[in-house]
């Protein structure tokens, strides 16, 4: 019994959401009785109705709702939990008006706020969220997640400028992680702005070795720089090259990709290693 | 005469009775009391001031331009010439600040700001909380159990001590290793904050010896408690770093460490032109 609540805590600080096992886990726990001795028994509780809601079993949700209720009787984050409710049941505009009941009470209510870019989200009015999240995002500048939030918001809109900005934001909040300077590389790329998408990308193969998404986005972008070489001018100068290298040093990146990419593939399953073949080959 | 005395080691029979009326009675008073003073305390201070949106906003404004000043080098120089250009803008325009109009004026009027008035009654009224039981224990002392002698300390101490220890019986020549019930009471003051620690936990409000430092401090100084900060100089504190900074972008160079982390270059040590 206690391994269960050691792996449900586990659970709760790395924010994943896997419903199916939380319920497992923590169905025992609760029909026992056992967990209401433990200290986090109430962290437990908020984490199995977010997993009954995942799994869409509401009637588990709102008994919990009700045992919440009843020991945290004036807490926001409980209210929230009654917004959740009603959006998993169908009932967005009551859980709008629930939010921005909260919201107008205590401007400061994060919680509240991020449901309400989350209902937008989720319904599809992605302009909304977006505008709603820029004003978060005026008060809470440090927020990286909510950073990541509107980036991929933008994604979706094709504001590839916009979400590099969002990025560089987060990059400067988070300089070591190495998947944020994947990402930005991904967006300079599909820019267009070659230089900087190389650069990057180089990046990512030095703070986390033999990154294969890494690799193969430096031998892409070195080849198509190569390439750029042979083209017309105004090509040239239409692609960002910024300060690119010179063209000896794209060979040599290029071929060095190439080499890590084959040797990441020899240990992978024959198909994938067969098509990696053919694709280098070209 | 006196300096044959002091080399005597002095002793004296106490009355057991001494023991059980008075020492014993001193140190559960002040247990009690201190456990008293406790739970009152968190009766009555209420909770800390919610922060305001605006404050929060203000706050955040600034740690934006410090995390711009301390990771510049991982972005391009475009972004950060368009942040640093952005933020230098907002801090002397007063953006960000909480109230935009009392931009200039200086700060001494925050001392009305209803906000701090709360802080700084609820720092009065824990202070009220400690000196008022210990001057009226020590005064109780003093009337009931002045004039006899209580405990004798295991150390030696100097004749100095001599008044403050023994403060009701004027014997010249005892040692100074007697005492009266004034100085078990500070003993005790001092003591008793182990024993607290273990009925109280930790940060309690049963402390003498932090009571007596708020009062040498709020003698010292006028109240100043939470620090209403001036924002606007604090902004434009930030304005002149940044504006200062030399940007080096970290990846200026990283064609180079790829390829000699890789084992595909041997590393060079003057930085060769070569790109």
């Amino acid at each position: 019994m206690s391994s269960a609540a050691e792996l449900l805590s586990e659970i709760r600080q790395s924010s994943e959401r896997r419903p199916f096992e939380v319920l497992k886990l923590a169905e025992p726990l609760l029909n026992t009785g056992k967990i209401s001795r433990a200290e986090d028994v109430w962290l437990v509780y908020e984490q199995v109705f977010t997993a009954a809601i995942d799994e869409g079993q509401i009637e588990l949700a709102k008994t919990i709702l009700t045992i919440l209720q009843k020991r945290f009787n004036d807490s926001q984050r409980v209210r929230r939990l009654y917004g959740m409710i009603n959006e998993a049941v169908g009932h967005p505009s009551e859980a709008k008006q629930l939010y921005t009941q909260m919201l107008d009470a205590d401007e400061t209510n994060v919680l509240a706020s991020k449901r309400l870019i989350a209902l937008l989200k989720a319904e599809g009015h992605t302009k909304e969220a977006i505008s709603q999240l820029v004003t978060y995002l005026d008060t809470h500048a440090n927020d990286f997640e909510a950073w990541l939030e509107l980036c991929s918001l933008y994604l979706r809109h094709h504001l590839y400028p916009q979400a590099a900005f969002c990025i560089e934001e987060v990059i400067l909040q988070q300089p070591a992680n190495h998947y944020f300077h994947l990402c930005y590389a991904e967006i300079c790329y599909t820019m267009g702005n070659l230089g900087t998408a190389l650069k990057e990308y180089l990046r990512v193969v030095e703070l986390s070795t033999d990154n294969v998404r890494g690799f193969y986005g430096v031998k892409l972008v070195a080849d198509r720089i190569l390439d750029l070489g042979n083209r017309p001018k105004k090509e040239q100068q239409d692609a960002a090259l910024g300060d690119a290298p010179q063209p000896a040093t794209l060979q040599r990146l290029s071929q060095l990709a190439t080499e890590r990419l084959v040797y990441a593939y020899n240990r992978a399953s024959e198909s994938s290693r067969k098509a990696a073949e053919a694709w280098l080959k070209k | 005469m006196s300096g044959l005395t002091e080399g005597i080691d002095q002793e004296m029979f106490l009355d057991p009775e001494i023991r059980n009326w008075v020492l014993f009675p001193i140190t559960v008073i002040m247990v009690l009391v201190g456990i008293f003073r406790h739970q009152l305390t968190i009766l009555m201070t209420g909770d800390p001031p919610k922060p305001e949106i605006k404050d929060i906003r203000q706050g955040k404004a600034l740690m934006r331009g410090q995390l711009l000043a301390q990771n510049n080098s991982y972005i391009p120089a475009a972004a950060f010439a368009e942040r640093k250009r952005y933020l230098c803008q907002a801090y002397e325009d007063g953006t960000y600040l909480k109230n935009k109009e009392n931009k200039d004026q200086s700060p001494a009027n925050l001392m009305t700001d209803p906000k701090n008035m709360e802080v700084m009654m609820d720092g009065m009224k824990k202070q009220m909380m400690g000196i008022i039981p210990q001057t009226l224990i020590m005064g109780w002392i003093q009337f009931f159990f002045s004039g006899f002698i209580l405990i004798k300390l295991p150390f030696p101490l100097g004749l100095r001590f001599k008044q403050m220890l023994q403060s009701g019986i004027m014997t010249p020549n005892m040692d100074v290793r007697w005492v009266s019930s004034l100085s078990w009471y500070f003993i005790n003051l001092f003591g008793l904050r182990g024993v607290f620690s273990l009925l109280l936990g930790g940060d309690n409000s049963a402390d003498g010896i932090r009571d007596m430092t708020a009062m040498g401090t709020m003698g010292a100084m006028g109240q100043q408690p939470g620090q209403p900060q001036d924002f606007n100089k604090q902004f434009l504190g930030m304005k002149d770093t940044l504006s200062i900074i030399y940007h080096e972008w970290d990846l200026a160079n990283i064609e180079q460490r790829v390829l000699v982390k890789y084992g595909k270059q041997a590393r060079l040590f003057k930085s060769s032109a070569a790109k």
